[in-house]
């Protein structure tokens, strides 16, 4: 037991952050097609998948524990590496789609291969990904190459036996769902029921099977008769955990609407909208863009909703539709420099936000490769950075704070010196351990609890 | 006064924009920038109340310093704040529009951005009460206060004296930036739909209809567009009845009566009406008052009121015509 947290003060912070491994080349060598685009760890946290720009899946396999390597333990190792989407030209409509993957939903396991989702803009696939470690060898027709024997040398029957070889992971494309959205995906999310999944664009959103490629139901329209009476998109969509006629979707005014699909078979009309009122003294210019809300993600309880919008993170109660539970601010610092922001587009930043596996911690990132995290049951909160400089391997993240004028300490940074292109718009924590994985450009970061690798 | 200034600048900077489309023929986008450097010009200079020396840099250095300028300053006047994201709307959406294919999601958010600006805009001029004084007296008193005090640091506090002057000057002054609002109002919704409209053209296979803003003198144009385009007129008529006969052919008495051209005889507007590529830093005529260095910086935004005036009274279609140039394809 580290002393940390026996005895630590009530208050602290029991989690001491390390950075365990870093992947990636260094910074000034990056180019476009690296930039890694989501992250997501699979249900038991043993496979964690990147996607990048250049419409590669990279998927980490987690080196199980052995008495013999005790410093190995829990390494990421790379299990997998495919080209999921290729750029594609439409040519009815003159368009390039980009291969860029938006977003990888694992499927639960339910054999010994594992399944994932991945999307671009316009195609969603379904990838399996299986092992293979022996080989049959001893075929009487074929010799060691796979050659024709001459028959003549052949003189006696055997059966060809398994050997043990060395693993090499096959993955393979079992579906391509396309045609399906006109609009650019945003977000998939694979239902309770293991069987369908839904996929949500700018105005639509349509359920799927996961064995039928060629239909697909559209649940959701948000789109008008005129499109000159546009004024709201759907930003995000996820099912519930647990009841599989429930999903929700967030929009680009900063609403929630839960709908259940019992009730009709076009959930235009919601269940429950969730909307909290406008704060009058921070009314801007731009309220409206800073309220969209770039992320929504249940609890892993499914009591409750997690949403990012530009400033501020909010947890709400299913229960209750007036107001978030919870609201933490993640830069209010960036208030007074929205039109700033504005201006060179970083307002339109889209940030996810994570829970971490017993709900009571809560992640998103920020800009100069911060990343944030709120403990809902002590109401701290800490700013950790995600570079090469500042993280050794092993050694404890030191907190960072921006300051805003001021009193300033030593390693302050202050508002003005933050790096706006350096930012951290994709996170994943572990279903249930103290794992975070971060993307910052084209490098991942995966911390752990410093506790978590002592125990090892 | 507030109103004042943001009206004396946003005449200003529609007339240079009028003349510098006259003259050189440019595209929208350089309008835009134009428009923003001035801004940027008034912003700083407004922050630091001396002159500065216009420069010709990026047009990102200029839109930085814009919105830094926003940022920082408190001083700023809401009026001006709000032309400048007005401004920096326009120029995204503009820019949006010369896309393959456009990001929805922005679009929709920024075009809600110019909306909310529109709707604010409109009831404020709605508000605004409008008085028809025949004849306002303390005209050359008000004037004068105006121009010695030009459009700098020091206005507010010599405005309370001249408060209820000021009250009629107001009012002469917001019927001609409404009017030019209301002008830009129309072309604007029809800019927002024609860029929604654009968006849609995924599903549409039939190419988009631009919504081309075309002003009263101009008959030809697309019959559904034209008579939407109709339609919003004859609302902001209705609504603001009092604005609408701004036009050459029956302009309001008042505008007669005041015989502003009278007022501003003495001004030399030489300047103003020369190559538009100098920047006015000094004023062609020696002022004699201790706020001599405002005054320096904004000259043209005194001669501008009254040949401004003037320009509003016959230049409105060319107003359009810019309108149509920053909106049109």
């Amino acid at each position: 037991m580290s002393h940390k947290q026996v005895g630590a003060p009530p208050g602290e912070s029991a989690v001491d952050w390390c950075l365990y491994q870093l992947n990636g080349a260094a910074e000034f060598e990056v180019s476009e097609a690296d930039i890694i685009s989501t992250v997501e760890f699979n249900h038991t946290g043993e496979l964690l998948a990147t996607g990048d720009k250049g419409g590669r899946v990279v998927i980490f396999q987690r080196e199980p524990e052995s008495k013999n390597e005790p410093y190995n333990q829990g390494e990421y190792n790379v299990y997998s590496t495919f080209q999921s989407h290729e750029p594609e030209f439409d040519y009815l409509k003159s368009l390039e789609i980009e291969e860029k993957i938006n977003k990888i939903k694992w499927l639960p396991q339910q054999n010994a291969a594992h399944s994932l989702l991945s999307t671009n803009d316009k195609t969603i696939k379904l990838w399996k990904i299986t092992e293979r470690d022996k080989r049959p060898e001893g075929y009487n027709l074929k010799d060691e190459e796979g050659k024709l024997k001459d028959l003549s040398t052949v003189t006696s029957l055997q059966v060809p036996v398994l050997k043990p070889m060395d693993l090499m992971v096959e993955v393979t494309p079992r579906r391509i769902f396309a045609n399906g959205h006109t609009y650019h995906v945003n977000s998939i999310s694979v239902n309770s029921d293991c069987e369908t999944y839904m996929s949500a664009d700018d105005l639509r959103i349509n359920l799927w099977h996961l064995a039928i490629t060629d239909r697909s139901f559209n649940i959701v329209d948000i789109k008008p008769a005129n499109m000159e009476d546009l004024t709201e998109v759907i930003t995000a969509s996820e099912f519930h955990p647990h009841h599989c006629n429930l999903f929700v979707y967030s929009s680009s005014k900063g609403s929630l609407r839960l709908c259940d699909m019992r009730a009709s078979a076009l959930c235009d009309k919601h269940s429950k909208l969730y909307e909290e009122p406008e704060d009058p003294s921070n009314r801007s210019f731009f309220s409206e863009i800073i309220s969209s809300v770039s992320d929504v993600k249940f609890s892993h309880s499914g009591r409750y909703m997690l949403t990012r919008d530009y400033l501020t993170v909010k947890v709400w109660d299913l229960n209750m539709e007036t107001k978030p539970v919870e609201t933490y601010q993640v830069h209010d610092y960036l208030r007074s420099k929205l039109c700033s922001l504005y201006e060179n587009d970083c307002i339109f930043d889209k940030f996810e936000c994570a829970w971490n596996g017993s709900d009571s911690v809560i992640m998103t990132g920020a800009y100069n490769n911060f990343f944030r995290m709120f403990d809902r049951n002590t109401k701290r909160d800490v700013t950790l950075e995600a570079s090469r400089e500042s993280s050794k391997p092993r050694a404890i993240l030191k907190p960072r704070r921006v300051c805003v004028g001021g009193k300033r300490r030593k390693d302050d940074i202050s508002v003005d010196s933050l790096d706006f292109t350096k930012k951290i718009l994709h996170t994943a924590w572990h279903p249930t351990e103290n794992i975070i994985a971060i993307a910052a450009t084209n490098n991942l970061y995966i911390f752990q609890d410093k506790v978590n690798s002592e125990m090892h | 006064m507030q109103n004042l200034e943001s009206s004396c600048l946003g005449s200003f900077l529609f007339s240079k924009v009028n003349r510098y489309c006259k003259e050189n023929g440019l595209r929208a986008v350089q309008l835009i920038r134009t428009s923003c450097e001035e801004l940027r010009s008034y912003c700083v200079t407004f922050m630091l109340g001396r002159g500065l020396k216009r420069k010709l840099s990026d047009y990102e250095e200029n839109m930085a310093g814009l919105s830094s300028a926003f940022d920082s300053s408190r001083n700023l006047p809401y009026p001006l704040k709000r032309q400048l994201v007005l401004n920096m709307c326009l120029t995204k959406l503009q820019t949006y529009k010369m896309l393959v294919e456009p990001n929805l999601h922005r679009s929709v958010l920024i075009a809600n951005t110019v909306r909310q600006i529109q709707e604010e805009m409109r009831q404020e001029s709605n508000q605004q009460p409008i008085n028809v004084c025949p004849g306002i007296t303390p005209s050359t008193q008000s004037y004068t206060g105006m121009e010695s005090s030009g459009i700098s640091l020091q206005l507010p506090s010599g405005i309370s004296q001249q408060e209820s002057n000021c009250c009629d000057l107001r009012s002469v002054e917001d019927p001609i930036e409404n009017s030019l609002l209301i002008v830009s109002d129309d072309d604007m919704s029809s800019a927002i739909s024609s860029i929604l409209k654009d968006l849609d053209f995924v599903e549409d296979i039939s190419p988009p209809t631009c919504l081309v803003p075309t002003g009263d003198d101009q008959p030809k144009f697309p019959e559904n567009t034209g008579l939407k385009l109709e339609d919003d007129r004859q609302d902001l008529k209705g609504a603001e009845c009092v604005f609408g006969s701004f036009e050459i052919s029956n302009s309001t008495s008042y505008l007669k009566d005041l015989a502003i051209d009278d007022i501003f005889e003495d001004i030399d507007t030489s300047m103003y009406d020369s190559d538009f590529c100098c920047p006015p830093l000094m004023p062609p005529r020696p002022p004699s008052l201790a706020t001599e260095e405002p005054l320096k910086t904004f000259p043209s935004c005194n001669s501008s009121s009254a040949s401004n005036i003037q320009l509003c009274r016959t230049d409105l279609s060319e107003l359009d015509h810019i309108m149509e140039i920053l909106v049109g394809s």
